[in-house]
């Protein structure tokens, strides 16, 4: 989806940053730094980068070069934002986020939106982070994702025609894997290990 | 001078984030099969989120599933 808006952005002006939560790198990924990172992708439009550098050289002047806080970049990110004429951010597996961390997130994504409500926000997740999102956001549109059949089928087809071992496999065994492993996904969605899914795909 | 440029640009990089989320990007890129996930932009409810004309209200789109239904390589 990030290349779709990356490749075919409608007016050719829209700017897109992405971030992938990743709960193993909780420690690292605060709100601050989430933040930022998002605000270094739309750096590369010059009139955020101007901003930013003035930002830059003052905290530099003060004493002992201080920090970012939250509040700081925020505002950083809701002025460049407001820079540029339309900006995409898509965020993967907010339930990676740590729960203190989902909240200001989602509080600061607010703050940039009300600032400029032409911003786009993608955002994915477990069930279970739904409650939080709308509970700041009333009237976020969502779409349940579950594995589709086309989908599998393809994935199936490209694994297949991959197979080393070729010869080890009858038409009829090929039929049957392509008819009933995405019947089966279909019918009953189980746990990710017991079945290839698009999120295990590797060539 | 153009060095000197971008030495501070690369200060200001790490000032702002110690993180870089374009690495993994370039993995999901890398992993996932063509057209798995398009079905995502042919629904109302993408097409009424990148439409804009909602305003602010219709400016979040959350695709939620569980683990390992392929959120990260939607398309």
């Amino acid at each position: 989806m990030i290349d779709d808006l990356c490749d075919k952005p409608f007016d050719g002006v829209a700017a897109t940053a992405m971030f992938y939560c990743d709960f193993r790198d909780q420690q690292q990924q605060t709100t601050t730094n989430i933040i930022g990172a998002i605000l270094k992708q739309l750096i590369v439009r010059s009139e955020v980068l101007e901003d930013v550098r003035e930002a830059f050289q003052k905290a530099k002047t003060e004493v002992g070069g201080r920090g970012l806080r939250l509040p700081d970049m925020v505002q950083m990110l809701r002025q460049a934002v407001a820079t540029l004429p339309q900006v995409f951010i898509c965020i993967d597996a907010l339930d990676e986020c740590l729960p203190k961390n989902l909240r200001e997130l989602l509080v600061s994504l607010k703050d940039i939106l009300e600032e400029s409500p032409r911003t786009r926000i993608f955002v994915t997740g477990r069930p279970q982070v739904k409650g939080e999102i709308t509970r700041h956001f009333t009237t976020v549109i969502i779409v349940p994702i579950s594995p589709k059949t086309d989908d599998i089928k393809r994935y199936l087809e490209e694994k297949l025609e991959m197979d080393t071992e070729c010869d080890a496999m009858s038409d009829g065994l090929r039929a049957d894997i392509l008819r009933l492993i995405p019947q089966r996904i279909a019918g009953v969605y189980v746990a990710e290990s017991a079945v290839p899914t698009p999120c295990m795909i590797s060539h | 001078m153009k060095n000197v440029i971008a030495d501070d640009n690369s200060e200001i990089m790490r000032w702002l984030s110690p993180l870089g989320p374009r690495g993994r990007h370039q993995d999901v890129r890398m992993d996932r099969l063509d057209g798995v996930g398009n079905w995502l932009l042919e629904t109302n409810e993408f097409q009424e989120w990148r439409s804009n004309e909602g305003g602010a209200d219709k400016a979040i789109l959350f695709c939620y599933g569980d683990p390992g239904v392929g959120k990260t390589y939607l398309r």
